[in-house]
């Protein structure tokens, strides 16, 4: 069973940015649908899930940001060294022809093995990108390279200067685009939903919360308005699940339970 | 209200035996109603204290062949944030909802100070938390290990509950569980929870040589603790007068019906989550009604504590 926790060894890592790297393992299940994740488990240090960044020729990767005292010692990691992964877990992206996948700095990464999936089915899709700087934004090279692909940055470093939903609504228009996956910080993904809404347009986006089990029991992930559990019936939602969520935009529950700010 | 499974308990009419137990998805009104919704006869909240807490880093909660292992390290929002979504929950589901609220403390007045504030939202049940196996590094022995804790939190949680009924959550870790029932019930608890985890115990990965949980230790549930809350739940009905609340392991109809059988009042699940996911309290309902039709059983109380007769 993969709910079970076992170690594996990173078989290579490959850096993005001085803060940002990808590691490597051999898949640990067959089908890794994209927008699932993992429970890496640095041992001595935490756990934390991770959404998957591509599988291919048997191989797994994960990646991962400086951000926290977590991530931070995930950028020790060196090839060789044991981590446990828990997963897959959750619910990812189904496959959809003509779609837009708009990303926002970390949460490009799911899309890119589903950008990776659709492109092997032959499908029709086109890229939105955005992150602070062009640093913030991994894998622009195979997003280029397997669809039409705009990169809009806060400082105009890479692409467009603006956010992703300022182009969002000319990208739709002008490519005749049915359908929108998203994934990337919440005050984006709000965005989004409003902007594919007004479209008229079905959407998939994926959505990120404090998780402790991933097995769908401790409650941790539990998003208000509807009892849905991001680690089971999540991280990806369809319209028709996000549209009864009624927390999106405000703080998150952190370990406590509590939210923020609240 | 379905007349094969209404279970009366306390004073209070519930439209199922089953309970969610404490600690699983009890933390938010809208986790918990949904799990109202899929037939548990009442809800139990996950352990709440005075101010709130982090808990254990993660891995805190693991299955294992035999179950799962939780340090989860009684993380919660404090009593103020717990008092909210209960009410919530409560405006959500309706007035006769079935809302137990667990609670803990780490001296015996903060049980009682807890008590008093949880008390505000008329939960139907305080469930008291003596048994927590996984915090011992700063809360020392469970209280429910030894006698005179049990007997001084049952007092002060009865004086601040008011109306509202108390059941001890109990550990078999304790040299007597028969005698540790009997002194909740001398001392004026209206029911028993039998059992908190067993343990702690604990998981190695033999990759990197390390245990697993974050906190090393952990408190045991799910299928390999089945049979010694079976034999707990059957001991405290057979020597005390108290309604109990079987839990430990149970996945199935067949194991809610042995704990009935065993002389357990409501039928409390936690780890069979993880098994069966929230609609398992929907197909054990259907299960039980069945097993009872097949047998023209018309409610539980003809079967329940049938082993003791």
């Amino acid at each position: 069973m993969s709910d079970l926790m076992r170690t594996y060894p990173v078989l290579n890592v490959k850096s993005h940015s001085p803060v940002m790297k990808s590691f490597y393992f051999r898949q640990p299940v067959p089908d890794i649908q994209p927008g699932r994740f993992f429970n890496v488990w640095l041992p001595g240090v935490d756990e934390k899930p991770f959404s998957v960044s591509d599988v291919y020729q048997g191989i797994m990767e994960i990646t991962v940001k400086a951000v926290g005292p977590f991530t931070r010692k995930m950028m020790d990691v060196r090839r060789g060294d044991l981590l446990g992964l828990r997963g897959p877990f959750g619910r990812g992206f189904s496959h959809h022809q003509h779609a837009l996948l708009v990303g926002g700095g970390m949460g490009v990464v799911p899309l890119r093995y589903l950008a990776r999936q659709l492109r092997q089915r032959g499908f029709h899709f086109e890229v939105l990108l955005g992150g602070r700087c062009g640093q913030d934004i991994p894998f622009q090279n195979d997003f280029s390279e397997w669809a039409p692909t705009t990169f809009v940055t806060d400082d105009g470093s890479l692409g467009y200067k603006g956010l992703v939903a300022d182009y969002m609504q000319d990208k739709i228009r002008e490519s005749r685009l049915s359908f929108v996956y998203s994934s990337g910080p919440e005050a984006m993904l709000v965005k989004v939903m409003d902007l594919a809404a007004q479209a008229g347009l079905d959407y998939e986006i994926s959505f990120e919360r404090y998780m402790k089990c991933g097995i769908g029991i401790c409650g941790q992930c539990v998003v208000d308005g509807s009892g849905i559990r991001l680690c089971k019936e999540g991280p990806v939602l369809t319209r028709q699940e996000a549209e009864k969520v009624s927390e999106w935009g405000l703080p998150h529950r952190d370990a406590t339970g509590r939210r923020n700010n609240s | 209200m379905d007349k094969l499974l209404k279970t009366s308990f306390l004073g209070k009419t519930y439209p199922s035996p089953l309970v969610l137990a404490s600690g699983v998805l009890g933390l938010t009104a809208d986790s918990m109603k949904r799990v109202l919704d899929a037939g548990a006869g009442a809800v139990t909240t996950k352990s709440f204290g005075l101010e709130p807490r982090k808990g254990h880093p993660c891995p805190a909660i693991l299955p294992f062949d035999g179950g799962l292992i939780n340090a989860v390290g009684l993380s919660n929002p404090g009593v103020d944030e717990m008092v909210k979504e209960i009410r919530k929950l409560r405006e959500q589901a309706g007035s006769s909802s079935g809302i137990f609220a667990s609670v803990f403390g780490r001296t015996h007045e903060e049980f009682g100070e807890v008590t008093r504030r949880a008390v505000e939202f008329e939960p139907n049940l305080i469930e008291v938390n003596v048994s927590c196996p996984n915090v011992s590094s700063e809360f020392g022995t469970p209280f429910g290990a030894n006698e005179m804790d049990v007997e001084h939190i049952t007092r002060i949680v009865k004086k601040a509950a008011g109306s509202i009924p108390v059941s001890i959550k109990l550990t078999i870790h304790c040299p007597s569980l028969i005698r540790m029932a009997k002194i909740c019930e001398e001392n004026g608890a209206d029911a028993i929870t039998a059992i908190n985890t067993v343990g702690p115990g604990m998981l190695i990965d033999t990759g990197v040589m390390k245990p697993v949980l974050a906190n090393t230790v952990g408190g045991v549930s799910g299928p390999a603790i089945f049979p010694l809350a079976l034999k707990a739940v059957y001991e405290i009905c057979g020597n005390t007068r108290l309604p109990v609340i079987g839990t430990g392991g149970v996945r199935t109809a067949d194991e809610a019906l042995q704990m009935i059988m065993a002389g357990a009042r409501m039928v409390s699940i936690g780890s069979g989550v993880y098994y069966g996911d929230i609609e398992l309290f929907t197909r054990i309902n259907r299960d039980l009604r069945s097993w009872m039709k097949e047998r023209d059983i018309k409610n539980l109380k003809e079967f329940r504590g049938v082993v003791h007769e």
